[in-house]
């Protein structure tokens, strides 16, 4: 399924920002700003890093576009997955090697705050789509999600066969997403 | 990578668990970079999997029905074989015995004698209430590596180093470092919550007491509340009951993480 920004709005995104165009480097904060936050959390296990390597990565992709560094346009998020790879491996490597500082332009929006708030509303409605489920779908959510079992070893526990604990796991979490995207949809 | 690889290989799922080989887990990023459905359901993934960390109370409920099928069953059914093995051998023994004393001196055989041994042996485990040291028993305090930026100082590198033998349950290992992080930034709650811990998981108690007193003291509410906790499970190690307790209700009255469990402990504490 392709991204809410189409390809070629990412393609033309990419000739925009070289052209000097502000608007495009928003749109360009907002399409991928979550995603390297995603990434930098998992990767890094740590929030608080993730969220200055948005930053980093936001920094060095738009300062690369607008030299025209891009060859192929279409190839514009695994660019933007490429350089927040490379990033996050430097920091994991060397925690004081920083890369090179430029400074975001002023009227770029504040991606840490509008990242933080959408997390922060994320979390709520995650709290109360895990408060509806049932007590032992939140227990086979716990087991794979916190704990790392496999539904085999999840069924042995709680009594059922790993094709139900496989088949409960999917629907509890296809519930959670669906009432997210619903009320997200909304704000 | 497509959409229905990710769903079939539950890709989502071993991405936030750390489960992936490099070169999938680069495939499954390249793939969210461009699906916003797979995206979506990796956020909200990786949000639950942040809120369910964040329960106590279902955590302990879970550790709990875990333990209970993998850990506690296992001894008490070796228990009650051992004991019905004995228990066989004891009555086969006093049967003979019986057998040979009745042909000399049959008045001196006692029935209820023959049965007394085997009854209260079995059900004294079920009944029992929880030991000193069942109460006290802890999961190592979580850790995760601060990625920082800037020179780090000789305490920062100190207790980076130090931290990664702790993150492989090496805490005797991790002793060293830490303390020498703690020599070099006496009023860092972190460094000072941590040898509390590898001192506590080391069975050194004593020591363990006074860092986690110094962490409080130094009164950072990132670190209080648990550093409560552990030397509440310190004082229980130490068969200090009101010391546990005192340390149990201030852990309850930080409302934070260890709350639930401080309040579940405060209950099952002997009178």
């Amino acid at each position: 399924m392709p991204s809410a920004t189409s390809a070629g709005e990412l393609r033309s995104l990419a000739e925009r920002i070289r052209q000097g165009d502000t608007a495009a480097e928003t749109e360009l904060v907002h399409e991928f700003s979550r995603r390297i936050f995603v990434m930098g959390v998992v990767r890094t296990r740590d929030r608080e890093a993730a969220r200055d390597l948005v930053q980093d990565v936001l920094m060095a992709v738009i300062g690369a576009l607008r030299k025209g560094q891009l060859q192929d346009a279409d190839k514009l998020p695994a660019f933007v997955h490429g350089t927040a790879r490379n990033l996050i491996n430097n920091c994991l490597r060397n925690a004081s090697q920083r890369p090179p500082t430029e400074p975001l332009p002023e009227d770029l929006p504040q991606t840490n705050s509008i990242a933080q708030l959408e997390d922060a509303e994320r979390m709520r409605l995650v709290h109360q789509a895990l408060e509806r489920l049932g007590q032992e779908d939140r227990k086979i959510l716990w087991m794979t999600l916190v704990e790392g079992h496999k539904p085999g070893e999840i069924a042995a526990v709680l009594g059922l066969t790993s094709e139900v604990v496989r088949t409960r796991k999917l629907r509890a979490v296809k519930k959670v997403t669906e009432l997210i995207e619903k009320k997200m949809s909304r704000t | 990578m497509n959409c229905k690889e990710v769903e079939e290989q539950d890709i989502q799922e071993r991405y936030l668990l750390d489960r992936l080989t490099e070169l999938e887990r680069e495939e499954f990023e390249k793939h969210y970079f461009e699906c916003g459905s797979c995206f979506s359901q990796l956020q909200t993934g990786l949000a639950v999997q942040a809120e369910l960390r964040r329960e106590p109370l279902l955590s302990e409920k879970v550790r709990g029905a875990s333990l209970r099928r993998t850990w506690v069953w296992a001894p008490v059914f070796a228990t009650i074989v051992v004991l019905l093995s004995a228990g066989i051998w004891w009555y086969g023994a006093q049967k003979s015995r019986q057998s040979q004393q009745a042909s000399s001196s049959p008045a001196k055989a006692s029935p209820e004698a023959s049965m007394r041994p085997q009854t209260p042996a079995l059900a004294a485990p079920s009944n029992q209430a929880p030991s000193m040291q069942e109460l006290a028993r802890v999961e190592p305090p979580p850790y995760s590596a601060m990625v920082l930026r800037g020179g780090e100082d000789e305490g920062q590198e100190s207790f980076r180093k130090a931290m990664r033998y702790y993150v492989k349950g090496d805490y005797a290992q991790a002793i060293p470092g830490v303390r020498a992080a703690v020599k070099a930034s006496p009023r860092t709650p972190s460094y000072n919550f941590y040898l509390g811990a590898c001192y506590f998981l080391t069975g050194q108690t004593d020591s363990a007491i006074v860092s986690f007193r110094k962490t409080v003291s130094l009164g950072d509410p990132g670190y209080s509340e648990s550093a409560h906790f552990y030397l509440a499970k310190a004082y229980l190690i130490k068969s200090e009951v009101s010391a546990a307790e005192v340390e149990l209700r201030a852990t309850i009255r930080l409302q934070g993480d260890h709350e639930a469990e401080s309040r579940d402990l405060l209950r099952q504490l002997p009178k």
